[in-house]
C-alpha cells in the first residue's frame, strides 16, 4: 500500500507493508538512520521521532497509521550545518556517551521546550523519562536541555 | 586536598569537546544496524527453548524450500560449529542453556528469515540440568561439561570431576591464616549473594559481514568493543587467514564489556552465511535474543571470615568467591584473577585466605561486565565492614580508616604500594563534602517512622589499574601528520562511548602541541594498525594510551625539529601555540637568543629582533610558522610525517599459585556515599543522593570523567536496587527492558562527581582508571545505605521490592 | 511480527461493516501502543488475527463531552489529552493522575483510553479510576449499540466482553462531586516506565459533619480485575476517616484479595503493600496525613 506523509517538512510518498512499523519506514525505506531501535516495544525511546507535534516511540507506531501526518526526526531538526539549540547544547555540555540515545533524547528535550519554552528542571526530566540511557545518567543531558531553554529565548 | 587543577597541562584537565559530538547529535553517526551494501540480504538463528536437550532430530528442508531463503546452516554444515573460545557458533547435538543457536538462515527479507526459522523442526529430548552454585558444587552433580572439576578439601582440584572451571581458580595464600585467626579478639563470619544482571547497552549486537570477491578479504562492521578479538572469529568462521579477515568497528553504541562473544558469534553466523551465499549479510539482534545470548555479570556467592583485634585492626581474612559461569566460558578464567586479587578489599590485613573459581550450569554464560567482578566484590565486602564494625560496636568509617591500605602498605597479593597514595584524605574528604555525620545523626531519627526511614553510607575501593597481572598491557598507536597540518591519529584500543577518542586526542595533542580540533582519530579498522589486546579494564586512557603519548611525542619532535630549522633556531627554542611554531626566547633577555643548549652561544639580535643563523639568512624572533608549513615543508623534503609506538608494559610477576607479587602496576581509590529512603511499607527504595569520589591521578578531560561518574552512578544504582535477570531453571524471566528495570532520567539520585588528582608515575601523565571505578563501589554504597536506613543488613542485591521489605528473596 | 492486512475505514459504520465482516480475525488499533507489542511477540491470543482496522484518525471518536452531569469521553482520547483536560483534572483528578503515570510520555501521547479498556490489562492503571468512577463503556455494532458497567465488562485479565464485532464508542462516566477526595497511588519498580506492581483508586466523599457517606476502593493488580471492594468500603460508611481505620481498611482489602486469589508465592509481599496502599489512597483522598 502507499503512505503519504511529511517528514521533515517534506512530503513523501511510500510504498509499504500494512503491517509495516514507522521506524523501519523511516529507516530502511527512507533511509533516516538517525531513529535507532533499542527494544522494539515502546521501552526504550531510541526510536523516538515527533508525530504532529508529540513524541512518539516509533518501533511501535504503524506505519499505516502516520498517513497525512507530520514526522519530525533527528535529521531534521538541524539547519544544515547549523545545529537546533537542544542539538547544540549536548554538545557544548558533551551531553552523550555511546550516542545511540542522543537522537530520541534530543527529539524529547526539543519537544518540550517546544510544547513549554519556559519548562522548568521537573518537566524536563519527566519529558525524557521515555528514554533510556545507560551511559550518560542524564544529568548532563538535563543541564544540556535546561541550557538550550535560556538559547532558544534568545 | 589532592582535587583536580593543580597540574600544569595544555589540553589534559580541560573540558573539550567529544570528537563525535556533532554525529551523534545529529543522527549521522553509523551504528553497525546502520550500514548496508547493495544486494544485502539478512540473516537469523533459531534458538533453543531448553536449558539442557540432546536435539534428537532436525528437518530444515521446509525453510530450504521458500523462495528467497538462500541458506540454512546446521552445525553439520559448517566446518567449525564451536569458536575458539569455547561458544557454539552453531549446537553440535547438546544445547546447554536456553537460547543456544541451533541453525542459521540467511534469507532476502527479514519476514522471510523469520518464515525460514520457522519452518526448521527440531525434536529435543530434555536433560536434567544444574542452574545454580549450590546444585553444581553438590557432590553427586550431574557433570555439564566433559573438563569440568570437583572439589577436594574445599578446594577445586584436577583429579575429581565435577562441574567447576579449572582454570578460572585463583587462590590467595598471605601470611598464616591460622595464626592471625589465634590473635584475634573477635571473629565475624558472612554470606553474600548477587543475582544475573545484564548490560542493557541500548543498541543490541549488530553486524554486517561481507566478502570482497576481487581479493577475497571478508570484512565485518560490527558493534564490536574489541575489534581485534572480533577478528578471531571472524578468521576462525571463515576460514580465512588473519591478513584477509579485517573487523571495522562501526560507532558502538554502548558495550560495558557486553560486546565480545555475541559480537564475535554473529560475526562468526554472518560469515557462514555470506560465504554460503556469496552476498553481504546483516545480522542485528533482537532486545529478546541479546538477553538471551549476550553475556551477564557473573552471579557470585561469597563467604568472608574475618579476625579482628578489638581497636577494630583486621588481623585475617579467609573467603571463598565462587562464581556462575553459564555453560560456555572464556571470560571467567580472567576474571577471577581480579576478583582473587581484589578479595580482601582495600585494607591491609596480614593473613590472608581466599579461593575464587567459577562453576558451569546450564545458564547464559557470564562474561565481562563492568568493574569485571568488582562490583559484586566490593558490594559483598562492604556490606561485612558494616557488619564487623557493628559487632565491634565501633564507626564504619573509623574501621575503614583504620585497615585502609595506605602509601608503604601491602596488599592481598603482598605488593607494595608506592606510589602516591590518598585513601585517608580522600575518605576525609568525602566526610566533609557529604556532611556525612550530620546527616547520620538526622537520618537516625527518622529510623522510628513507619513509613519512610532514610539512611546514608560510606564505602571505600580500590582497583588494579588496567590489565596487570591477567595479560601483558601492550599496544600500539600511530600518529600521522598530513600536509595541510592535520593530525590523523590512530589506536589499536577502540572508542566504546566513553570518550576514548577524546582522550586520545588530547593526549596527542598534549604530545604535539597543536589543539585537538586539529586531530582526528581513525575508528579501529584491523587492517590498519596491529593488535593491541582488548578495550577493557579501564585500561584505555591509564596503559594503552601511554603508546599514543610516546607517538604523539615522537611526531611532535619531528615537527618542531623542522619549525626549528624553518625559524633558524634549535628546536628547543621552538614553542607551538594555535599550531604556529615561534621562537621561544621569552626567559631570555629580549634583545638576544640562545641557541645550543650545551653551548649557551648568544646571538646578537638587532631592535626589529632580527638574527643572522647559521646559513646567514636573515631570521626574526617574530617570525613564526604554520604546522601546515612544517608539515608541508617536512612531505617535500623526504621526512616521516608518521609515528608508530609499541608500548609494553613492565613486568609484574604474579604468582598464580598462591597469588602473591605485584598484581598492577598501580591502583586507583575511590570514596562513594549514598543517601536513600526506604519505604518501609512497600520496599520502595528512593536513591536521594550519592557523591562519587575517585582519584584518577591526572583528569584528561572533565566532562568525560564526569559522565563516566554520572553514569557509573545510574548504572550502579541498578545493581544495587533494581537489575536482576531471574533465572528459573535456566530461562530467562526477563528479555526485554519491560520487566528488567534500570534507572529512567526521573529515577536517578541527585549526583555529585568529585575528582581527585595525585602523582603516579604509571599511566599515561599520570592518569590511572576510571570507567569501572565509577560504577564498582555504588551499589555496595546504596546497599549500605539501605541497610543503615532499615537497621537491617543487605546480604544480597540487587535490593528490589521484595527484598527491601521482607529482607528475603520471594521465591 | 504477526503480519496483517490494514483498512482504514472513514466512519464508524464503514468501521463497524468491516468488523463485522471479519470478526475475531480483524484487531482493532487506536495508539498501537498494545497492539503493536503482542503482534510483535506473536501473542498467541491474536493467533487468528490477519487483519487490523485503523481508528487512530476517527475524529468521532476523540471527545470529553459534558452532558447533564454525564461525562462521555472518546475512546480515542489520549493518556496524554487526559491528563492535561483542566475539566477532567477538576471533577476526576485520580484519573488524570493514573493516566499521567502510564508508561512513559511517548507512550502517553500515542496510547487512548478506549485502548487500556480493549487490552484490560491487570496492571492497567487507568481502569481502577474509571471503575471508581462507575464508568459505563457503550459499545456498538452493525446489531445496535448496548452499554455495559466497566467493571462487568472486564472479565479476566486481557479479557473483556467486547465481542468480535464491536468497538468503543464511548465511556460514560457520571460526574462525582468535585469537592470530595480523590486518590490515586501508584507502587512500580521505578518512577517511570513503570507497569504497576499494584496500585490503588478512591473515591471518599463526607458529610458535613465530617462522615462518609460514598466510599469506593478500587485496587489494581490485585484481583483479577479492577473491581470495587464493597467490603472495605463499608467500613468507612458513616465513619470519620483516620489513620488507624485507613490501615484497617486497607487490611480488608488484602484479606478479600486471597480470598479470591489465593495465597500465591507473591502473597508475603503483595498482602502487607496491598494494605499500606489502600490506606496511603485513602489519606490522600481524605487529606489525613501520612505517617513521614
Ligand atoms: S526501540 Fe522503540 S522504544 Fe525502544
Ligand atoms: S549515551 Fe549511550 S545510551 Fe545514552
Amino acid at each position: 500500500m502507499t503512505l503519504n506523509m511529511v517528514v521533515n517538512r517534506k512530503p513523501v510518498s511510500v510504498e509499504i507493508e500494512p503491517y509495516a512499523r514507522l521506524l523501519d519506514v523511516l529507516r530502511t525505506q527512507l533511509k533516516l538512520t538517525g531513529a535507532k531501535e533499542g527494544c522494539g516495544i515502546g521501552e526504550c525511546g531510541a526510536c523516538t521521532v515527533i508525530l504532529d507535534g508529540e513524541t512518539v516511540d516509533s518501533c511501535i507506531t504503524l506505519a499505516a497509521s502516520c498517513e497525512g501526518k507530520s514526522i519530525e526526526t533527528i535529521e531534521g531538526i538541524s539547519d544544515g550545518d547549523q545545529l537546533h539549540p537542544v542539538q547544540q547544547a549536548f554538545v557544548e555540555h558533551n551531553a552523550m556517551q555511546c550516542g545511540f540515545c542522543i537522537p530520541g533524547l534530543v527529539l524529547s528535550g526539543k519537544n518540550i521546550l517546544d510544547k513549554y519554552p519556559e519548562a522548568d528542571r521537573e518537566r524536563i526530566v519527566e519529558a525524557i523519562s521515555g528514554n533510556l540511557c545507560r551511559c550518560t545518567g542524564y544529568k548532563q543531558v538535563v543541564d544540556a536541555i535546561e541550557d538550550a531553554k535560556d538559547k532558544i529565548d534568545e | 586536598m589532592p582535587l583536580m587543577g593543580k597540574k600544569n597541562f595544555r589540553y589534559l584537565n580541560k573540558r573539550i569537546t567529544r570528537l563525535d559530538a556533532v554525529d551523534k547529535v545529529t543522527g549521522r553517526a553509523v551504528y553497525a544496524a546502520d550500514v548496508e551494501f547493495p544486494g544485502m540480504i539478512y540473516g537469523g538463528c533459531l534458538r533453543s527453548p531448553y536449558a539442557h536437550a540432546n536435539i534428537v532430530r532436525m528437518d530444515t528442508s521446509k525453510a530450504k524450500a521458500i523462495p528467497g531463503v538462500r541458506a540454512v546452516l546446521t552445525a553439520d554444515d559448517v566446518a567449525k560449529p564451536t569458536s575458539w573460545a569455547d561458544y557454539p557458533y552453531l549446537c553440535s547435538g547438546t544445547v546447554r542453556y536456553v537460547g543456544e543457536t541451533v541453525a542459521i538462515v540467511a534469507a532476502d527479507t527479514l519476514d522471510l528469515v523469520q518464515d525460514a526459522l520457522r519452518a526448521i523442526e527440531v525434536d529435543y529430548e530434555e536433560l536434567e540440568g544444574v542452574y545454580t552454585i549450590e546444585e553444581a558444587i553438590k557432590d553427586d552433580a550431574i557433570q555439564i561439561r566433559a573438563h569440568g572439576v570437583g572439589l577436594k578439601d574445599g578446594v577445586p582440584n584436577k583429579d575429581v570431576k565435577g562441574n567447576i572451571f579449572y582454570d578460572s581458580y585463583f587462590p590467595i595464600r598471605k601470611g598464616d591464616v591460622g595464626k592471625g585467626f589465634a590473635e584475634a579478639d573477635i571473629i565475624v563470619e558472612r554470606e553474600y549473594k548477587t543475582n544475573f544482571v545484564e548490560h542493557s547497552y541500548i543498541e543490541t549486537e549488530s553486524c554486517v559481514v561481507m566478502q570482497d570477491p576481487v581479493d577475497g578479504v571478508v570484512t565485518a562492521h560490527a558493534s564490536a568493543q574489541n575489534p581485534f578479538f572480533t577478528r578471531r572469529y571472524l578468521a576462525d568462521a571463515s576460514g580465512a587467514p588473519f591478513n584477509k579477515c579485517r573487523v571495522v568497528q562501526r560507532m558502538l553504541g554502548g558495550s560495558f564489556g557486553g560486546k565480545e562473544e555475541l559480537v564475535g558469534m554473529i560475526v562468526g553466523r554472518s560469515a557462514m552465511l555470506c560465504l554460503a551465499t556469496g552476498k553481504p549479510v546483516k545480522m542485528v539482534m533482537t532486545r529478546e535474543e541479546s538477553f538471551m545470548e549476550s553475556p551477564k555479570r557473573h552471579p557470585f556467592h561469597f563467604h568472608y571470615k574475618a579476625g579482628l583485634k578489638k581497636d577494630g585492626t583486621i588481623v585475617a581474612w579467609e573467603g571463598s568467591q565462587i562464581d556462575n559461569s553459564g555453560a560456555y566460558n572464556n571470560q571467567t578464567q580472567f576474571m577471577n584473577c581480579r576478583a582473587a586479587i581484589h578479595s580482601a578489599g582495600a585494607y591491609d590485613i596480614p593473613h590472608v585466605k581466599t579461593d575464587t573459581y567459577g562453576v558451569y550450569t546450564n545458564n547464559i554464560h557470564g562474561g565481562a561486565f563492568r568493574g569485571y567482578s568488582s562490583p559484586q566484590i566490593i558490594f559483598a565486602q562492604e556490606q561485612f565492614m558494616n557488619e564487623i564494625a557493628k559487632e565491634l560496636g565501633m564507626d564504619d568509617v573509623e574501621l575503614r580508616r583504620k585497615n585502609i591500605l595506605v602509601q608503604g602498605d601491602l596488599t592481598a597479593t603482598g605488593q607494595e604500594l608506592v606510589e602516591e597514595t590518598i585513601t585517608l584524605e580522600m575518605i576525609d574528604h568525602m566526610v566533609e563534602a557529604t556532611d556525612y555525620y550530620k546527616k547520620k545523626e538526622a537520618y537516625a531519627k527518622t529510623k522510628n517512622n513507619k513509613e519512610k526511614r532514610k539512611g546514608i553510607a560510606l564505602v571505600s575501593c580500590y582497583r588494579g589499574c588496567g590489565y596487570g597481572a591477567e595479560t601483558p598491557d601492550a599496544g600500539a598507536a600511530m600518529c600521522t601528520a598530513n600536509e595541510d597540518g592535520s593530525i590523523l591519529i590512530n589506536s589499536g584500543l577502540a572508542e566504546n562511548g566513553q570518550g576514548l577518542k577524546t582522550a586520545y586526542a588530547q593526549i596527542a595533542a598534549e604530545g604535539i602541541g597543536c589543539t585537538p580540533d586539529r586531530i582526528n582519530f581513525v575508528g579501529v579498522d584491523t587492517h590498519s594498525i596491529p593488535d593491541s589486546g582488548m578495550t577493557v579494564a579501564s585500561r584505555g586512557t591509564v596503559m594503552g594510551a601511554q603508546s599514543m603519548r610516546k607517538a604523539s611525542l615522537e611526531l611532535g619532535a619531528m615537527l618542531k625539529d623542522t619549525a626549528g630549522k624553518m625559524l633558524g633556531v634549535d628546536p628547543e627554542y621552538v614553542d607551538i601555540k594555535d599550531n604556529e611554531y615561534f621562537i621561544s626566547c621569552k626567559e631570555v633577555n629580549q634583545e638576544r637568543i640562545v641557541r645550543g643548549a650545551a653551548s649557551l652561544e648568544i646571538i646578537p639580535v638587532d631592535e626589529n629582533g632580527h638574527f643572522l643563523n647559521e646559513q646567514g639568512k636573515q631570521c626574526s624572533i617574530h617570525d613564526t610558522v604554520s604546522m601546515a608549513d612544517v608539515c608541508n615543508t617536512r612531505l617535500w623534503t623526504g621526512k616521516s610525517l608518521a609515528a608508530f609506538n609499541w608500548s609494553e608494559p613492565r613486568d609484574l610477576g604474579l604468582d598464580h599459585h598462591t597469588g602473591q607479587g605485584d598484581a598492577f602496576p598501580t591502583y586507583s581509590y575511590g570514596v562513594v556515599v549514598a543517601e536513600v529512603e526506604v519505604d518501609m511499607e512497600t520496599g520502595f527504595v528512593d536513591v536521594l543522593k550519592v557523591t562519587s569520589g575517585h582519584d584518577v591521578g591526572t583528569c584528561v578531560n572533565p566532562d568525560t570523567v564526569e559522565g563516566q561518574i554520572y553514569g557509573g552512578i545510574a548504572m550502579g544504582q541498578g545493581l544495587g536496587v533494581t537489575e536482576e535477570v531471574p533465572v528459573h531453571k535456566g530461562q530467562l524471566g526477563s528479555k526485554n527492558f519491560d520487566s528488567y528495570i534500570f534507572p529512567t532520567a526521573m529515577d536517578v539520585p541527585e549526583m555529585e562527581a568529585i575528582i581527585f588528582e595525585c602523582e603516579d608515575k604509571e599511566g599515561t601523565y599520570g592518569a590511572k582508571s576510571l570507567g569501572e571505578p565509577a560504577t564498582e563501589a555504588v551499589g555496595a554504597a546504596i546497599a549500605a545505605a539501605i541497610a543503615d536506613a532499615k537497621g537491617e543488613p543487605v546480604r544480597e542485591i540487587p535490593c528490589n521490592l521484595e527484598r527491601a521489605l521482607l529482607g528475603r528473596t520471594l521465591k | 511480527m504477526i503480519r496483517f492486512d490494514y483498512r482504514r475505514p472513514t466512519s464508524i459504520e464503514a468501521c463497524l461493516e468491516l468488523l463485522d465482516l471479519y470478526q475475531d480475525k480483524a484487531k482493532l488499533i487506536a495508539g498501537g501502543t498494545d497492539l503493536m507489542v503482542e503482534l510483535r511477540a506473536d501473542d498467541e491470543k491474536l493467533e487468528h488475527v490477519n487483519m487490523v482496522i485503523d481508528t487512530t484518525h476517527m475524529a468521532a471518536l476523540k471527545f470529553i463531552e459534558v452532558e447533564e452531569d454525564v461525562l462521555h469521553l472518546g475512546p480515542g482520547i489520549t493518556h496524554e489529552e487526559i491528563w492535561e483536560n483542566p475539566f477532567l483534572q477538576e471533577y476526576a483528578p485520580f484519573l488524570c493522575e493514573a493516566c499521567h503515570s502510564v508508561g512513559s510520555p511517548q507512550i502517553r501521547h500515542a496510547g487512548t483510553i478506549g485502548g487500556s479498556i480493549g487490552t484490560a490489562s491487570p496492571a492497567s492503571d487507568p481502569l481502577p479510576p474509571l471503575v471508581a468512577l462507575g464508568a459505563t463503556v457503550v459499545l456498538a455494532s452493525v446489531n445496535g449499540t448496548r452499554e455495559v458497567l466497566l467493571e462487568e465488562l472486564l472479565l479476566k485479565p486481557y479479557i473483556t466482553d467486547i465481542k468480535a464485532n464491536e468497538m468503543i464508542l464511548s465511556i460514560d462516566f457520571p460526574l462525582l462531586n468535585p469537592e470530595a477526595g480523590f486518590g490515586f497511588v501508584k507502587l512500580g519498580r521505578r518512577k517511570a516506565l513503570a507497569i504497576s506492581r499494584m496500585n490503588v483508586a478512591t473515591y471518599v466523599e463526607l458529610d458535613e459533619t465530617g462522615k462518609a457517606v460514598d466510599v469506593r476502593i478500587v485496587p489494581g493488580s490485585c484481583m483479577p480485575t479492577a473491581v470495587r471492594i464493597s467490603e472495605a468500603e463499608a467500613m468507612l460508611l458513616g465513619q470519620v476517616p483516620s489513620y488507624e481505620l485507613h490501615q484497617a481498611i486497607g487490611e480488608k482489602v488484602a484479606e478479600e484479595m486471597i480470598k479470591v486469589t489465593g495465597r500465591r508465592w507473591s502473597t508475603p509481599y503483595k498482602e502487607p503493600v496491598i494494605a499500606s496502599l489502600v490506606k496511603r489512597a485513602l489519606n490522600q483522598a481524605t487529606g489525613v496525613k501520612d505517617d513521614d
